[in-house]
């Protein structure tokens, strides 16, 4: 008799889809005032404080440099000038090259630990205390944290020692620090559990009992690996590599500390630049930071849907 | 009697599905209304745009004459118990109870005194004395259904809004607040609207049962006339308690379903359903019948179902169709049949529902 | 796939190798952090064990060549800032989570121009920033500038912690309460917020917790008084001494201490509910 009971399908389903769901306490109109005034604030901050000045960043890339000092007259040289010279196109270009490698670090070696920890922990709370484990070394300052590197892949560093040790090599290896290769070592180490984290929460949600019918319909480990689990956790690596992106693009402390100023990125030539007060200059270069960055963002979130992963 | 809540052509969609489709009914003062009808007929809509939770699209909700349209839930005055109860998890039961009186926008209620009082009051109604302090993780689902019961009580609303109840009770003690609920409504005089999908708690609860079909109104009248005599072929499937055969009737008064055909009142050819209630019929086993074993079908037995003062045994007719035919105990002991065996199941013609399109 | 015992002990051991690799920083500042002071260096081996550059951090040792590090008054700005930007963004986040609640037009716009504020490069917001400061004549400072670059920043992690947990969270309990006449408006205090509180805590230690260690949106935005992050940043230039390390590991001790707190609240808050249920009905 109890088979009819359960709610009427209309308000539950309809909302719990959209995540989003319709309310009206008092009247539509007192609703919609009062959805206004909610978002007011946090929207006009946005606005004012992040739109405005992004606006701002674009404007001024077009104002003339003097040496010391910016004016409003409109002229195109500090963009001509980035593109012209060798140094800055280079950054841009070597942005671009970290910023891949570091891309394709964080998820070969966060891709086995978001598997383990996703799939192969069955317990809810094992499965959040290895995240949190993973999580604790953000507590030291980020900046302390990078610094660390030095000492460790210095020519006197722990590395070379060890290996020294070990009989590896005879002389201590001194591209370790102060290259391309401290840069991505520093900026992996930083961003890699943001690509584990939204991994391992879609490797988690996988049904085991999907995996359990592939093995009974006689698939290998590598086969399902390959046709169920990688592309459920797809989304988790999309979201992952966002994370990623946005902050190695916009990255300069790590290859300031770890590369000697050696190693020039985008952003570091945007600190130096603002350094010798020249804002026209900088502006350009965050125009084109802000461009990669949106076509990066842009491409990424083809695959997934942000608002509905999140 | 007087009219205290009236819905006057309420439709309400969600995108391109109409839940309520301009329904329209009124409820009396003092009544317990019981409004029926399957997952999806539009129930909850319906108690959601009376309590104010959702705005119809068109049409409008009356409260003592007064429209709605521009009072928030908030100032409806208007009860609502939820199927989850709803209870506030980080309140005791005495809180919970309080909770309205202390905290509602008219005249909220501060004396320390007056307030334990009338909660106190309103938990022996609901035979929770006892159980003030508890926290709502402490106490069962039963009584979580009185606490939900008595918070919307002590509000003194115009009438309550309960959306199935008891369906997260076991069965026990469903029947059990079944009679708690009417003993309670009928001691307070306020109007219960109480939405269920479970037919039998619908026709046991209301003095007036409701039938709702795909948003719209199927039948309203007195449980006696709902059961005895439901308005169409719908109402009779909702009540799950006939044997049902479409076909069609011909000019001699026939109705043709498949292979068998039943004596009919005579008319114009029509298409139609015909249906037997469940415990109208008659098992005749075949030996011992005579040519002509009366209106009825042949068929196999497959199994039955005891449930104490009645059993239901199952059968399969010529085409595949599973029949039911249900046996009071009240009045006789329960039949023995074969498994496999074939048995005429036979009934009176004037007991049959005939509904033609 | 659990049923594969070689994988998974491979997997096993290749995530603690991990685990380890993210705590190779932390272990060597622990360890060099006490290095033999004033003349051991930032590098292995340890010439002696001490706890000289500790000392150092307070002005406990003999003045010597070594500075100390600049951090007095920069950590109690990072403090204030931080404690700003906690509040100002939950409140934010509360607001705007609350309103997406309710399905409105536009709601993907204020969507994604909240997360923005999370997508955009700290570079670029402090570089901004100071454009625009600069031009209407406004000085940059901590409590200003940086303070608005911070919650620009925080406020869409408070937004999307608020937004899982209204996400979960039981409407019918607001209808409830509405349907015995209580205002939405007192409802939301006495019925939503309560129960959200959790969320509020986490969005609370998300907000604090980057907003103490925030270094790119800074360092255009804070002007002449330099917060913790800047401070250390400065110290990049010119020679690094253990003393940066000892107060790294000093200040990690301080985000547990933190970190700690919250988990007291968060007990308590579950605890204080049950009771409350108790309590207030025996006076």
């Amino acid at each position: 008799m109890d088979a009819s009971r359960g709610n009427d399908v209309l308000p539950e389903s309809a909302t719990a889809e959209e995540g989003v769901k319709t309310e009206s306490g008092g009247g539509d109109s007192s609703a919609r005032r009062i959805t206004a005034m909610l978002i007011a604030p946090g929207t006009i901050w946005m606005l004012l404080f992040l739109v405005v000045p992004m606006l701002m960043m674009v404007y001024v890339s077009f104002w003339t440099q003097k040496t010391f000092s910016i004016e409003p007259t409109l002229t195109v040289k500090s963009w001509v000038a980035f593109f012209s010279s060798e140094t800055y196109f280079a950054a841009l270009l070597r942005t671009i090259k970290i910023w891949l490698i570091v891309l394709a670090t964080t998820f070969a070696l966060g891709y086995p630990t978001a598997l383990f920890i996703g799939l192969f922990i069955k317990n809810k709370t094992v499965q959040t205390i290895v995240l949190v484990l993973c999580v604790v070394p953000f507590w030291t300052s980020f900046l302390i944290r990078v610094l660390a590197w030095r000492p460790m892949l210095g020519k006197e560093g722990a590395v070379n020692i060890v290996l020294e040790k070990l009989g590896l090599i005879a002389e201590p290896i001194e591209v370790l620090l102060f290259t391309e290769f401290s840069v991505v070592v520093g900026m992996t180490q930083i961003y890699v559990v943001f690509m584990v984290g939204p991994i391992a929460f879609m490797l988690s949600r996988i049904d085991p009992s999907l995996i359990e019918a592939a093995r009974d319909l006689g698939a290998g480990t590598w086969r399902i690996f390959r046709t169920i689990i990688f592309p459920l956790s797809l989304p988790g690596v999309v979201v992952g590599a966002i994370f990623v992106s946005v902050m190695v693009l916009g990255e300069f402390a790590t290859s300031a500390a770890l590369s000697g100023r050696k190693v020039n990125l985008l952003g570091n030539i945007i600190v130096t630049q603002v350094g010798s007060l020249k804002w026209a200059f900088a502006a350009v270069a965050g125009v084109i930071l802000t461009a990669v960055m949106a076509i990066v963002v842009a491409v990424l979130l083809r695959f997934v849907d942000l608002r509905k992963e999140l | 009697m007087t009219a205290i809540l009236e819905l006057k052509n309420v439709t309400k969609r969600y995108g391109g599905d109409t839940a309520l489709d301009g329904l329209s009914v009124t409820l009396e003062a003092n009544e317990y209304i019981s409004l029926l009808g399957p997952s999806g007929s539009g129930k909850s809509t319906l108690l959601r745009v009376i309590a104010g939770f959702e705005k119809p699209d068109a049409g409008e909700v009356l409260l003592e004459g007064r429209s709605l349209a521009q009072v928030p839930a908030y100032r409806r005055g208007i009860g609502f118990v939820s199927q989850g109860f709803a209870l506030f998890p980080h309140l005791s039961v005495f809180e919970n109870v309080a909770f309205g009186l202390r905290n509602r926008e008219d005249d909220p209620l501060q004396d320390a005194a007056e307030l334990r009082r009338r909660v106190d009051e309103m938990l022996a109604l609901v035979g929770l004395s006892d159980l003030g302090e508890r926290g709502i993780d402490q106490i069962s689902g039963g009584q979580k259904q009185r606490v939900a019961l008595a918070r919307t009580l002590v509000a003194d609303p115009k009438i309550i809004l309960l959306d199935e109840p008891l369906g997260a009770l076991d069965a026990n003690l469903r029947a059990r607040m079944r009679v708690e609920l009417r003993r309670i409504r009928q001691q307070l005089g306020i109007t219960f609207m109480h939405v269920t999908g479970n037919e039998e708690e619908a026709l046991a609860m209301g003095d007036r049962v409701a039938v709702l079909d795909s948003g719209r109104l199927a039948q309203i009248s007195d449980p006696d006339s709902v059961y005895n005599r439901p308005q169409s072929a719908r109402v009779a499937k909702f009540l799950n308690c006939y044997n049902m055969f479409e076909g069609r009737r011909d000019e001699g008064g026939a109705f043709h379903a498949g292979v068998s055909s039943f004596a009919c009142s005579p008319g114009a050819a029509a298409a139609g359903v015909y249906c037997v209630r469940f415990d109208k019929i008659r098992v005749v086993p075949l030996q011992g019948l005579s040519e002509d074993g009366g209106t009825g079908v042949r068929a196999t037995f497959i199994t039955s179902e005891y449930a104490g003062p009645r059993i239901t045994y199952f059968f399969r007719g010529a085409d595949g169709k599973v029949l039911e035919v249900e046996y009071h105990l009240s009045h006789r002991r329960p039949d023995e049949f074969a498994v496999g065996g074939d048995y005429w199941l036979s009934w009176s013609p004037d007991e049959a529902l005939v509904y033609f399109q | 796939m659990e049923n594969r015992p070689f994988l998974r002990s491979a997997l096993a051991f290749y995530t603690a190798l991990f685990i380890g690799f993210l705590y190779a920083p932390f272990v060597v500042l622990g360890i060099l952090s006490f290095q033999a002071g004033p003349e051991g260096g930032p590098q292995f081996p340890i010439t002696e064990w001490s706890t000289y550059w500790y000392e150092h951090i307070f002005g406990l040792t003999p003045p010597s060549r070594i500075a100390p590090l600049p951090i007095g008054e920069a950590m109690i700005r990072s403090l204030t800032l931080a404690f700003m930007t906690m509040v100002t963004s939950t409140v934010l986040g509360t607001m705007t989570a609350q309103a997406f609640r309710r399905r409105f037009k536009g709601s993907g716009f204020v969507f994604y121009l909240v997360v923005l504020g999370m997508i955009v490069p700290g570079v670029l917001v402090g570089l901004g920033l100071a454009l625009v400061a600069n031009n209407l004549g406004i000085s940059r400072a901590w409590w200003g500038t940086a303070y608005v670059a911070h919650v620009l920043y925080t406020f869409p992690f408070a937004f999307l912690v608020m937004l899982a947990i209204f996400n979960r969270f039981d409407r019918s309990v607001e209808e409830a309460a509405w349907s015995l006449g209580v205002t939405p408006m007192r409802t939301f205090r006495k019925v939503t917020f309560p129960l959200i509180f959790p969320g509020v805590l986490s969005s609370m230690l998300f907000a604090f917790t980057l907003s103490y260690d925030e270094f790119p949106r800074t360092l255009f935005a804070a002007g002449a008084d330099l917060t913790l992050p800047l401070a250390i940043y400065g110290t990049f230039s010119v020679e690094i001494h253990p003393n940066i390390f000892a107060f790294g590991v000093l200040t990690t001790l301080f985000s547990f201490s933190i970190l700690a707190v919250y988990g007291i609240l968060m007990s308590l808050s579950v605890r204080r509910a049950k009771k409350a249920a108790i309590q207030e009905d025996i006076q």
